[in-house]
This record gives C-alpha cells, structure tokens and sequence, in this order.
C-alpha cells in the first residue's frame, strides 16, 4: 500500500505558521544563504521504504506511521511494510495496539526497519476490562495484559503454562506430569480455605480436594466476554491475541460471586479490513527427560538388603526380603539394571496452524484450522488437539453489528499409565532380557513381589493398557449491537459452551501395571460427560463526553447463566481378550456402575445464576478518573432466602503526569496513581449442599440376589443457612512510564479480607458425621507486585534489548476459624495467624547416633531411627510436639523475559523464579499403606538413593533401614523440603528471512526460530540433593500422616514420582502469504 | 426496516429464554443423590441398616483391623511383611493409627444412621411388625459398635438420638452407661428380632440367636469390668445355656467336624451365629478383582496368614536353584503378615494333637509340589504328588528328613532339618478361599464373626467366674468332645479321643479356658479382646510373649494402660470446643 501525504488545510496552516517562524530565525542569522535549503527539503521530502516487526520479527501490519508534528498518517500493509515520503530530517511515531509508541529518526535514511516492542505497561493500549474494554490510562483497577504474541515465546500446549512467570501477581504451580497438563492458577494467592474431602480412596480424596481448592481459589476464565469453564487445554494459543488478567476486586467486582479469585480475560484473533492474509505457524520438537530418579544400583540394593536385616528391630539380623536366587546370580555377575532408561522415549510435538482472516469494512472475517500432538516421555502417553475455528463480523447499517465466534476442539489424551513409581522399585539386579534374549517376564520370581511383570510389558504388551480421554467441545459466542440513540448503546451476548468427553480404560493382564495372570481380572471402564453452559447477557452502555471535559460510560447488566453437568461411568470386569479393550462392555464377565472414577456412579449436577450488574465509569479531562459499580448476583444453590448477594466496588484514578505541574519533568511521561476497593466472593458449594446427601454403598445378605441391597449412611450434616462467603480487597497502585515509555511499569499494593468463609468444617466422628458446611472462616492477605517493562537499548542500527521483569510477594493468613475462641483446627490443619496450609508435625532434628543409645532408649527408639524435638521437653513425643514446620507459600515470585533483536534475529529468555516455599515429596516417606513409598526404607524393593544411617555412618539424614517395618516412626518428616527454584522456562532464537529472498514464491514475511524449553534449572536445592529430578509440584495428595497425629492436606501440591520433566527443542516457522 | 426485524427478533428470542429460564433457574433438583428423609420409608430404613452392615466391611477383614484384633498376644507374632508394627510390639503406638480411627470413625457413623433410622422410622408407615423387625436389626447394630468401642477404648461418648446440627464438642461416658444401653439394645433386640434368617435379611445376619450370644458375652465382659457385679456372670451363663437348649428353635447347632464350620462355602451354615458377608458380585460384594487396594473394604484375611512358599528354593538353605513352588490360588497368595506364636501354640495351646484334631484343621503344614521340573538335591519333585514344603508342627527325625525330598521347616530345626523362620511358617487356613478367580484376588468369603461353639466358652467362663466349675467343665467338654472327632478314624479311635479330652470339674482355671479359646478359635479376629476382658493380657504376654511385646508392654505407664487403645488423635483435635477430649491414660 502506497501512502499518501496530503497536508490538510489545518495541517497546511500550521506549516505556514512554522515557516514564518523559521524565516523569523533565519532573518537574524548571516548565513542567510542557507535559507532555502529547509523549505525545500521539507517540500520535496525523500521516499521512505520501511518494514515494521515485532521482537520475534514477525511483520506488525495496520501499524499507524507519523511524522511527528503533523496529523497526517498512513498504515503499514499485512507484510509490515510501508512506503512514504517525509522530510530527511523528520521524526516518525509509530504506534500499534498492543506496542510500545516507538520514536525514529529518518537521519536522511531511505530504508528504516522497525521492531516494536509489546506494550505489555504501555498506557495506550486498549485494555479488556470485563463488559467492555477502556483505555489504559483510563483503568483505575489493577489489570495486567499479556499478548498472544510474548505468550508464545514459550509455545506449550495451552495458553496457562505458557503465562507462568510472565505476570505478577499470577502465580502458577505445576501439578502434572502429563502431556498437556496445565497447572494450578491462582491469582494473589488463595483467600479461601478448603476442607479436606476424606472417604476412602486416597487418590480420589486427593484430586477432589484439589478440585474443590480450585472452585474456591482459581480465577475466572472469560473467553470474548463468555465465562469459560472446563478444561483450558481446549483453547489453541495460536488463536488467543491477548489476555488480561483483572486482579484486584475494584476490577473484578463486576463479576461478583465468581470474581474473588481474579479474573483471565481472553480475547481472540478476529479478522480486520483489508486484504487477505494467510498465515501458517508450526514447529516441530523433540523433548528428552531432564533427569532420572537415581536409585540405588546392584550392589548398593544388595548392601541395603544386607543393612536393614542389621537393622530389623523385631528379628534382628533376618531380612524377609533375602536376594532371590536370580540377583544372587546377578550381584555376583555385575548385573545392574537401569529400568527408568528402558522405558522412558523421546518426546515429539508437532504443532501446525493455518489462518486466513481479512474483510471488508462491513465484514471481516477469520477462519483457523490447529493441530496439535504431543508424545509424552512415557510410552503410552500424548495428546492430540483438532481446532477447527471461524468468526464473523458484520456491520448490517451504522446503527448494527453483529458478529460470532465458534470455536470447536476435539482432544485425545491417552495417559496411558504411570510407572515410574513401579521402575524405581525394580531390582536393579535383575535382567530384564533372559541368557538367549528373549524377555525375562517375570524378573522378580523368588521375592515376595514375584509376580511383578517386567515393566517392558508397558511396551510389548501395549494393547493391555488403554487410558484415554476424547473430548469435543464446541464453544459459541454470538452478540448484536444496536445503537439505539447517540451514545446509547444495546448489546446482547448469547454463549453457548457444549463439552462431551468419552474416557475409556483398560487395564489387562501380564502387565507391569497388573500382574494378574488371568484375563478373568482384566477390566476396562468407560466414562461418558456431557457439560453444558449457556449465557444470555444483556447489556446498555451510555457513552458521552459532556463539555469535553466530563467523559461519562454507564454499563448496565442482566444475565442469566446455566450450568450443567452429568456423567455416566461403568467397569466391566473379566474380558475375552485384550483387543476388546474398552470397546464392548457387553462381552465382560461383569458389568457395573464405576464408582472409583466417579464417585456416586453416576453424577447429575445444575446451578443457575441470575446477575444485574451496574457500573459508571467518570473521566474528568483524562486527570481524574472514577469506577463505580454494583452488581446483585442470585445463585441456586444457597437456599431460598439467602440467595442474593450483592457486590459494591469503587476506585478512583489520577493521572497526575497530564496536571501542569509536571509538564517541567521530562522524564516522566506517565504517572498514574490508583486506588480501589471492592467485594467480590467465589461460587465454592457445589449443588445440592444445602440439602445433606446420604452417602451410598451396598450389602448383600446372604448369597443370591434376594439379599441384595443398597445401602445409605449419614456422611456429612446438612446446613440450610448457607450464604457466600465475601471478600474485600483496598488496592493501591502506581503507574509510571518515563524517558519517554522506554520505562514502563506498575506497582500494586493490596490488602484483602475474606470472611464467612465456606468450611466444611471436619467434625468429631463421635458427633455421627465427618463433616458440615460453615460460614465461620476469616482470612486476610497482604502483597505487593512490581512490573517493569524497559527498552534498555534501541539504537538506530537496529539493535533493541528490552526487558520485562516482575515480581510479586503474596501474605496470607488465617484469621479466625469456626468460631472465634479456636485458635486450631488441627484435623484440617489450620492455625489462627497461619498461612492457609501450612506442614505441621513434630520436627526431626536428625538421627539418633550410637552414643546417644541410651537417651534414644528412653524414647523407646534405637540408633539409627529419627530423632525428633521434644518440645514440650516431658520425655515423651506426643502430640503435643508438633509444630508448624514451613508453608506453601512462596516468600516471593517473579519472571524475567529478555528480548534481543538484530536485523532480522531476535532472541529471547523467560525466567521464572519461585522461593521460599516448602514441599512434600511423599516418596521419601511410608506410612506402610496407601500413603508414601511402601516399604521404603525396608529394602523389600528398590527406591530413590539417600544417604542412610548404619552404626558406621553416622549420617543425620535418614534413618537406617530395617527390614522388619512397612513403616517406622516419624517417617512423615523425611518428605518435607525446600521447594525453591529458578528455572529457564524458555529460550526463543528466531531469524526473518529478508523479504528480497523471498519475492516471486507467494510468501511475504517468513521467520524460522528455534526454541529450548525447559532447559535448565539455575537453582533448586531439591534437585540439588539428588532426591527429586524436579521442584515443581506434579500431583496431589500422597503424603503420609505424621507418627504424631495430623496429616498433610490433601489441597497440597506434592512432588510424587512421576515422569521427569521434559526438555524440548523445537524449530518452527511463522510465515505470512 | 430489514434491520430492525432482525434485531426484534434476536431480542424476543433473549427476553424469551432469560423469562423461562428464570423461574426455574434458582431451584434445585437433585437427580443423583438420596437426602435423610429417606429414613422414613421402609426402603430408606432397610437401606440405613444395609448401610451399616456394609460399613462394616471396612473394618472386618482389612488388614489394619486384622491387625489390631490378634497382634500383641499370646497366640501370633509378626510375620516377615508384618504392617502396623507397634501394635505387635507396643513401642510408640501410633494414636493415629488407621485402624483404631477407622473402627472409631466408622462405629460413630453408623450409630448416628442407626438413630436416623430409629427416629425416621419410629414415624415410618410400615407394616407394625416388619417396622419391629427392621428397627430390631438398627438396635443390634447400635448394641453390636457400642460394644466394641468401650471393650477397646473404654469410656466413650454415648449417642442414642439422631445428630443433625453439627457440634465440634463431646464427652465420655462412663462405662456403665453405656453397658447399660448395650444391655437395653440387645435385650429387646433378642425378643424383636427374626427368630431365623428371613427376606430380606438373608444369610447370617442379626437374629434373636446372635443376640442372645452377644447379650451373655456382653453381660460377661460386663461382669469383668467395673462396672460389673458378681449377679453378671450368672446372667451371662443363664442367656448361654438358654441358648444352647433351645437350639433347634432358632435353627442353630454344632457340627459333627469341628473343621466344618471354616470350611469355605459353610458360611451360612448351622454352626454360624452371624457374619460380615461378602460375595463374588462385583457391585454388592463391593470388591475388585487382580489387586488388593489399600484402605478398601476388601476382605485379604486369606493373605494375611500365608507365609513366603514362593521363595523357598531347591537349594534352601543353600543359595540357588529355582522356587519349588509357584504361588496359586489353591495356595495363596503371600503376605506374611501373621505367624503363629508356635511356642504357645504347640507348647501350650496344642500340646496333645493326638485326641485334639483341631490343630491340623486349623493349619496348613503341607506344600504340594506345583512346578514343574523341579529337583532338591534330593531328588526330583512330581507336581501334584510330592510334598514341596513341609511345615510339620514336630521335629522330625533325621532320617526322615534325609529321605525327604522337598524342604522341610520344624519348629526347632533339628535333625538337619530348616528351623521355622519370619516368612516360612505353619500358615492358618481358616480363611483360605479356592473359590477365587485370580491368585491376587482377596477373598469373597463372608467374614465369621460369631459361632455357636464358642457360646459353650462363654457359658464355661461364666459358670467359672460364678463359681460353677461343674456346668463350666460341662460346657467345655462338649466343644473338646467334638474337637476329638476325626472323619479318618474309626469310631472307636474317636471314642477313645473323646474319652481322652474330657475333662473333670477340678481341671477348669481361666488358664485352662484361655487355652482352650486359643484351640478352637485360633486367628479368628478376637483374641485381643478375650485377654483384655479376662485381664489376663499382661500375664500372657510375659508367659508367651516375651520378646516381641511384652518387653514394651510392660514398660507402659500406668501399668496395663494398653489394656486400652489410644483414643483416635483426630477425635481428640476435632473436638475444638468445650472440655479437651481427653486421650487414654498411657499413650
């Protein structure tokens, strides 16, 4: 597109008015010959070609271009490129949504290359604040937006993992292990305490808590003004141009009950006027564990056998767990088997998008196809997304609009199953291959654990395994805009959010995960969910700026939201052969409703919600800015008479660098101060709470089917009062650019109050009931966040470094809990002026060494077992001696993302950092059953290498190995460590192939980059000691109760042996047709 | 205009939907759960009590439970893979032990249904005499967990009315409330009840039998107790004999063998009072195949007792030579959780097998070879005739043992044959299923609570403490006299058998009776009771047990505070308001 430069009339005077001005000057300097020169140069000006691209270089189109100090403009073509003529001498602003303004001299050159930097604090940009969008420098809450475009300098395969670190105050925890997993969100950390959910099955309490911990604590999820529920891994990041994240409650009070958590806005690609434009981005990667769990090898497991039947406290000196006759053969042949290496692979991810997008000035349009696939390191494992989407934008007259977006995902994810626990039992003195090659499938026969199937099973017999999960999810938002009079204007939002989700798995025989021998035992389930929301909102904005000085927007809101859910699940058990898998339930032995995946069998659940919603937004000539809102938001599952709930916010802005006083200070560009407050609460009871459910079993009295019965119990007390519990937030905050924007940044102060809070409160068994629901809890929160982005170096060579750097610290504690004379809640482990999880158990303080035998003694422990501080100093360890060891939360957080750019390269390094918080990591501890590492330290199997104590290693790390315990005393003090870490998240190097290359091929821009993800750890103290591979969480649940009483919350991210982390490399391309 | 049509239309359609939505849209409906007042129909109190007898099955044939029921007395020791070692030992009891907690947690559970049941029932429009019956069961039940919770924890807090406010305060009774309340449950839970099994309470559950035999033996613990008087040991023995003379009303009786009533498929037979059932349907016998999960309500009773067979090998004790045996449902699948006690057992308890044919139907001494190809150096073993592994209860003499082919253990290891060890040992059998479909399966057997044989012991211990050694000698030669017969004799080798076990008034002491317990209902999940109630656990354990528990048993403070388990550490921290529940002496 050729620009033109024709000065309008205004423009024209105002050149004339210059003239006079310079001729003034000129008159009285004697070197009036050079007079000419200027006018002439400024008349006839020079042809100017240029090419505008981001950091990653790739082009920036509908850029504005000006020559600083006229009005007249032009935009830059999709390629990035623009054409135009201005003085030599000129200076051109350009500027782009979502860029930081950028400031050149022309320096009489023809050819100008700029990159823009993303405007993560720029105060010009457009932000999306919940029903409506403002300006930045018009916000008066604490929002931070994130562009797709520094989203995908860590490309993952959803949007979630790869904004860890990249915003402060949003601090996201690892817990899977699994191919597209995503992560635990949470926003100015939690406010909410969850109960414990207990029952039976460890695993199941553990994912429901965590379940219930996010309802109460994860922020909302808005995907183009609809709330978004499910699973984030349905988004494809190629489609996402921007998030913002609303964090404090004067932002997000406009979504009420659902808005103490924060708020995640995403907004997607659309398309814009203009020509045409495809676009194509892929990359393939190739990934390899970071670590291995390091294990004892063969002669190590032999010397451990041989030390903990020394140290069998019941039969001192027998082991029940001698080496069988296969690893005497081996130990003395040199055979040390490393299993983790048999199994684990490379991992391959292919990533593929097209994109057309274009329109006209009435429609635009956009159209993308994704594809997504991504092998995990564990055979059996990956996950595959289709993304099919399109959106429309039609402008029907000047007064309508209406535009749709459908987005659909189709998802596979086979889990296959987890070994890694199960390969770090495997004696390492075993073959996995017999004498003649053949697979040895049986390698442990002669040990207790003889019918462990070789763990290469998980490979040549994969037809076994089966653990996958498809879902298709079709999610629709459509909107009408009318104006209905000047500055009145009516909107209607209409979404529709539909999943269906089809798990099947199959577990055979001869397996390493099921040594039955009988395809009798063999099971397989299906599960099938569907889940629906569908939103109306109805919406009235008033816009008008009265006198030019008094810019008034009012927002008015009604909206009615339903949520549904159900989910069927059978098991069938026995099956003809292992090709059947999880096809046909008809040909199992048995056939029943699964009520392990899916506790009550099958699960019906609806909520409704109706909201109003009022909010008035006052700009007084851009220098002082007031939010008023209000929002009334009724929900079904609190009990008639208790069901609305009414949400006030306010917050006022000042943007002190637009008052006159300031026009002297240079440097500062912008300054905005903030204040706001605000309740908001979350929507933590799930359905039917208020009513009390029986819990459900069954009992057959006699044999035959005349005895057969199901059976009810009382589990939990019903509380009719119920309401939501409130939190009040005051936030503080700073905006600032200065040196012209190269400094950008903001600084938020908040404190937070919640009350009411929703315990189940966790009840005496004596009192007939595990646990009811209360509204009794207070907590409060205190922190700080700082973010800063800086253009440390922009010369005109071309060469850019900027930086964004945040960092955020987060307090909160526990204010009151069920009532207000409790100080503890131990059974749930809360602690009045505590954080909201805390490690509370006795305190080990080392090994008992042998000349202490006789105080050990008096203990009635041994050398070699855990020594542990008496605090109350009475001689005994009770349950008195627990203390509050360490926390969950982080002393601070904070990313740092650097960019390079050179003539067409461009590098860039995230860094994300997490200090000073505690984790369990289970398998360093047993509780001789469901929870820990069974028989760690008992030398009945292989585990993870410590460093163990014997009479002649007097260690004070772990205790020494005794062959007669399953679980041995204070064994739930081993697993508690530092979980501190700084991690490279990312490392982006890319390259713009120059457009002279590429002409006559059809293509108009092409950059080819690698990236390592994942690619070192600066700094773990965990994975420093050898004992974990990773100090990211990777799970829940799993921790063992304290010997003294008192467990680890289930709420708890714990560091489980699960497959190690992955570091990946892939090669991409970004090109434009 | 175009336009503005469209435009009425979408807006009709939105006023539409948010109006018809709206009313309905903050109203629940629960589709996939059941709410209290369901009590009230006769459905809802049949499920409340199959409720709880399904509870019951996380504690009856789990391990932990097993555990805490037989570890730490006289009659076993901890075998190789032993779980829950402190109570094998009484070092450092956990009082937050899994098991202590769950049979706490779970008791209190119930009995709170059980008062739902009760109260919603008491309201329901039923049948009158179908409502007496079903309400009978809620009163056994009720009975049945109060029982055991003040046998095992002592004073505890007493609930008879249906909790539905949550409180996070409580308080423990003294123990004579709550016998009384015992006492009232079953005593008209005895008159109330169905005389024999009928629909729906089919198989062995509560009946006017089994509440009579839990009526003597809690008027006999009562008696033991102090809360007791003198007047408890006659009432006890009176309810026993009772119930013995009228046997043939309700349907019960002794076998002829006493091997019969374990034997596998006889769970419901005339012999058996009342069980924990189970079955082999996945749904209702609430079970998994393959595996054996934790913490789950499966019963591994046939796990427990097994010692290692699979890791003898050919050489043994020599290194080398393959596994002489392979593991097989027939034999079990290994857990070496629990092992005989064999110097009480045959020293003491089983010191005459010759009349006494219960101890080799009691265990498994015998290892049939099921692998093939296997030779000792003594020679080639044939699958399915040659014994692998022998477990003999006697030294066996030299020459015999050189001319044994497979590996032979006895108690001493004499002779050059193997000595007993942690994981090889004589294996209880009474729990054994063959029935199973995988060797890793756990058992779907009904688990044996109570049987009729031992009302003769209750009435023996009863007419003992009341001074009746005649009737107690009388009781206890009806069990021995049984316990001499043998299918494989002759009748006069029987004869001379019964002849030989009868015993005379003057041979009855509690010794006696303690012994005889141990021959007849050896590992049958209650032996630690019967020596807490007979006081006797202290001076057994220092008799039979010496190393393994009552070297820290008898360091307690005060002395014999072990006589009671440590009330659960998560009841005493959740009871956050009122007096601090207060932990049992000891711990």
């Amino acid at each position: 597109m050729r620009a033109s430069f024709k000065p309008t009339a205004r423009e024209t005077s105002e050149r004339i008015y210059l003239l006079t001005k310079l001729l003034t000057i000129a008159l009285c300097v004697p070197a009036a010959f050079l007079l000419g020169m200027p006018l002439h140069a400024q008349n006839t000006g020079i042809h100017i070609k240029g090419h505008i691209t981001n950091t990653t270089g790739q082009p920036v189109s509908n850029a504005t271009i000006l020559v600083k100090g006229s009005r007249a403009g032009i935009s830059s073509d999709e390629s990035g490129n623009f054409e135009m003529v201005a003085p030599p001498n000129a200076t051109l602003i350009i500027s782009s949504v979502s860029f930081a303004t950028s400031t050149i001299k022309v320096d009489g050159r023809t050819t100008i290359n700029v990159v823009l930097t993303p405007a993560n604090a720029s105060l010009d940009q457009v932000i999306v604040v919940g029903y409506g969008t403002q300006r930045k420098k018009d916000v008066t809450g604490s929002v931070v937006s994130v562009s797709g475009a520094t989203l995908q300098e860590v490309p993952t395969a959803n949007v979630i993992s790869s904004l860890q670190g990249r915003a402060a105050g949003v601090d996201i925890v690892s817990n899977s292990a699994s191919p597209g997993a995503s992560g635990q969100i949470r926003i100015r950390g939690s406010r909410s305490l969850s109960a414990e959910v207990t029952g039976n099955s460890a695993s199941t309490n553990a994912s429901l808590t965590a379940a219930n911990d996010d309802a109460l604590n994860a922020p909302l999820i808005v995907v183009d003004g609809i709330p978004y529920g499910g699973s984030i891994n349905d988004l494809n990041p190629d489609d996402i141009a921007n998030l913002d994240i609303l964090k404090d409650a004067s932002a997000t009070a406009i979504y009420g009950s659902r808005g103490s958590g924060g708020v995640i806005i995403v907004t997607t690609k659309r398309g814009r006027p203009g020509k045409s434009v495809m676009s194509y981005n892929g990359y393939y990667g190739i990934g390899n564990r970071t670590k291995e769990y390091k294990v004892f090898n063969g002669p190590e497991y032999a010397t451990l056998k041989t030390q903990a039947a020394a140290g069998n406290t019941i039969n001192p000196g027998t082991n029940a767990y001698g080496l069988t006759t296969a690893e005497q053969a081996g130990l003395a042949n040199g055979t040390s088997t490393d299993w983790q290496k048999l199994i684990y692979r490379q991992s391959h991810t292919t990533n593929q998008n097209l994109n057309l997008s274009g329109g006209t000035e009435t429609t635009q349009f956009s159209l993308s196809a994704g594809y997504f696939q991504q092998t995990g390191i564990i055979p059996g494992q990956d996950f595959t997304r289709y993304a099919l989407r399109a959106t429309i934008d039609h402008r029907i007259s000047s007064k309508l609009k209406i535009g749709l977006n459908m987005m659909n995902t189709l998802g596979y994810t086979n889990l296959g199953g987890n070994p890694v626990g199960g390969l770090v039992r495997m004696s390492p003195l075993v073959s996995p291959y017999n004498a003649n090659g053949t697979i040895n499938s049986l390698p442990e026969t002669g040990s207790i654990d003889g019918s462990t199937v070789n763990p290469l099973s998980i490979k040549y017999n994969a037809a076994a395994i089966v653990n996958n999960n498809r879902r298709l999810r079709t999610f629709n938002s459509l909107y009408g805009e009318w104006e209905i009079v000047k500055y009145l204007k009516y909107r209607i939002n209409v979404g529709l959010d539909y999943s269906q989700n089809q798990s099947g798995t199959y577990s055979g025989p001869n397996t390493f995960y099921n040594s039955s021998t009988s395809l009798a035992a063999a099971n397989e389930t299906v599960t099938n969910a569907e889940a629906y929301t569908y939103t109306i909102e109805n919406l009235l904005t008033y816009d008008r700026t009265f006198s030019e000085k008094h810019h008034i927007t009012f927002t008015g809101l009604y909206s009615i939201q339903k949520d549904h859910s159900q989910t069927s699940a059978f098991t069938g058990t026995g099956l003809p052969a292992d090709y059947i898998q999880d096809y046909n339930l008809n040909l199992a032995t048995s056939v029943a409703a699964n009520t392990t995946t899916n506790p009550g069998g099958g699960n019906f659940s609806e909520r409704g919600l109706i909201s109003y919603m009022a909010r008035l937004n006052y700009a007084f000539m851009s220098r002082f800015l007031l939010t008023a809102t209000i929002r009334t938001d009724g929900s079904s599952v609190l009990s008639p008479g208790n069901q609305y709930y009414t949400y006030p916010a306010f917050a006022a802005g000042w943007n002190i660098a637009n008052e006159k006083f300031m026009n002297s200070i240079t440097a500062i560009n912008t300054l905005k101060l903030r204040a706001g407050w605000g309740i908001t609460s979350n929507q933590g009871i799930t359905p039917y709470t208020t009513l009390g459910a029986l819990g459900t079993n069954f009992y057959n009295f006699g044999p035959g089917t005349a005895g057969q019965n199901i059976g009810y119990l009382v589990q939990t007390l019903a509380n009719r009062s119920l309401k939501w519990q409130s939190t009040t937030e005051q936030n503080l905050g700073l905006d600032f650019g200065l040196f012209k924007n190269r400094i950008t940044g903001s600084i938020d102060v908040y404190s937070e109050k919640t009350n009411n809070i929703l315990l189940a409160e966790n009840l005496p068994a004596s009192n007939g009931a595990g646990s009811t629901t209360v509204n009794a809890g207070k907590t409060k929160g205190h922190g700080f966040e700082i973010a800063i982005s800086s253009i440390n170096i922009q010369s005109a060579s071309g060469f850019t470094w900027s930086t964004d750097v945040n960092f955020s610290v987060d307090r909160n504690q526990i204010v009151q809990l069920q009532n207000p004379t409790l100080k503890q809640d131990i059974g749930n482990q809360w602690f009045v002026g505590q954080p909201l999880t805390v490690i509370y158990d006795v305190k080990k303080i080392g090994i008992w060494q042998s000349q202490d035998a006789a105080q050990a003694a008096t203990f009635g422990q041994v050398p070699g077992q855990i020594r542990v501080e008496d605090l109350d100093k009475n001689g005994k360890i009770t349950a008195a001696d627990r203390q509050i060891l360490g926390n969950y939360q982080p002393r601070w957080t904070g990313g740092l993302t650097n960019r390079w750019a050179y003539k067409g390269f461009d590098l860039s390094v995230v860094m994300f950092a997490r200090m000073g918080q505690k984790v369990v990591v289970p398998y360093l501890t047993t509780d001789g059953s469901a929870q820990g590492f069974d028989f760690f330290n008992n030398s009945r199997n292989n585990q993870v290498k410590i460093n163990y104590w014997t009479p002649t290693n007097s260690t004070n790390a772990f205790p020494r190995p005794d062959a007669s315990a399953d679980k041995f005393i204070y064994a739930s003090t081993l697993g508690y460590q530092d979980g501190s870490f700084v991690k490279v998240r990312s490392i982006n190097i890319g390259y713009v192939i120059p457009s002279k290359l590429l002409t006559g091929i059809g293509i108009t821009s092409l950059r080819v980059y690698v990236t390592a993800e994942n690619p070192f750890i600066i700094y773990s103290p965990l994975v420093r000691s050898g004992l974990a591979v990773d100090p990211e969480g990777n799970g829940y649940g799993g921790a063992v109760t304290s010997s003294a009483g008192g467990s680890i919350p289930n709420r708890a991210i714990t560091v489980n042996l699960n497959a190690p982390p992955v570091r990946q490399f892939n090669f991409g391309v970004n090109v434009k047709f | 205009m175009r336009a503005n049509n469209k435009l009425s239309f979408i807006i009709a359609t939105a006023a539409l939907l948010t109006a018809t939505g709206c009313k309905k849209l903050l109203q629940e409906q629960p589709r996939s759960q059941i709410t209290p007042a369901f009590f009230s129909t006769a459905g809802g109190i049949l499920g409340g009590i199959a409720g709880v007898y399904s509870d019951m099955r996380f504690l009856w044939g789990t391990e932990g439970f097993t555990n805490i029921t037989l570890a730490g007395t006289d009659e076993v020791l901890a075998g190789g893979s032993a779980s829950g070692t402190y109570w094998w030992t009484y070092n450092n009891i956990l009082t937050s032990d899994g098991a202590t907690t769950s049979l706490w947690n779970i008791a209190y559970q119930d009995i709170n249904t059980l008062n739902g049941v009760l109260q919603f029932g008491a309201v329901a429009t039923i049948d009158s005499a179908t409502k007496r019956q079903y309400l009978a069961q809620a009163k056994f039940l009720r009975a049945f967990y109060y029982f055991y919770l003040v046998q095992t924890f002592g004073s505890v807090p007493l609930h008879t009315s249906f909790i539905t406010n949550a409180t996070t305060s409580d308080t423990r009774q003294p123990i004579a409330d709550i016998y009384t309340q015992i006492i009232q449950d079953l005593t008209e839970a005895s008159t109330q009840l169905q005389v024999k099994p009928t629909a729906p309470f089919l198989g062995k559950p509560a009946t006017q039998a089994a509440a009579l035999y839990l009526l003597s033996k809690v008027y006999l613990t009562r008696g033991w107790s102090s809360a007791g008087s003198p007047s408890d040991f006659a009432t006890a023995a009176t309810i026993a004999s009772n119930l013995i003379a009228n046997q043939a009303t309700y349907g019960i009786g002794l076998n002829p063998d006493y091997a019969t009533a374990n034997a596998p498929g006889n769970e419901y037979g005339q012999e058996i009072l009342f069980v924990i059932d189970r079955e082999a349907d996945l749904k209702y016998g609430e079970r998994t195949t393959g595996t054996r999960a934790s913490g789950s309500k499966e019963n591994g009773t046939n796990f427990f007792f097994r010692p290692n067979y699979p890791s003898v090998s050919a050489n043994y004790p020599a290194s080398g030579g393959a596994a002489i045996m392979t593991r097989d449902i027939a034999n079990g699948r290994p857990f070496i959780r629990i092992r005989p006690n064999t110097s009480y057992v045959l020293n003491q308890a089983f010191v005459d097998q010759a009349d006494d044919s219960r101890y080799s139907k009691t265990f498994q001494t015998v290892w049939i070879a099921n692998t093939a190809g296997i030779s000792t150096p003594r020679g080639a073993l044939t699958v399915g005739k040659d014994t692998g592994i022998w477990t003999p209860p006697y030294e066996v003499p030299a020459a015999q043992v050189a001319a044994f082919k497979g590996v032979v253990f006895t108690p001493l290891g004499t002779n050059g044959a193997n000595a007993y060890t942690t994981v090889i040992f004589p294996s209880m059998s009474k729990y054994d299923d063959p029935n199973r479909a995988d060797v890793n399966d756990a058992s779907t057997r009904p688990l044996i609570l109570f049987k009729f044989s031992e009302v003769y012991l209750l009435a023996a211990e009863a007419y003992f403490k009341a001074g009746d050694n005649t009737n107690a000698a009388a009781m206890l030669n009806v069990i021995r006299q049984r316990a001499a017969y043998r299918s494989t004799n002759t009748a006069a080798q029987n004869a001379a058998s019964v002849a030989a076990m009868t015993i005379l008034p003057g041979d009855v002491t509690l010794d006696f009776i303690m012994d005889e317990r141990t021959r007849e209902l050896f590992g049958e999940c209650q032996r630690w009771w019967d020596l807490v109630r007979t006081q006797t656990l202290n001076e057994r354990l220092q008799r039979f047990n010496p190393t393994e528990a009552y070297t820290h048993y008898s360091t307690s403070s005060p002395a014999n505070a072990f006589m009671l388990r440590p009330i659960p550490q998560s009841e005493i921290d959740l009871v956050t308001s009122g007096p601090v529940f207060p932990q049992n002496p000891g711990y």
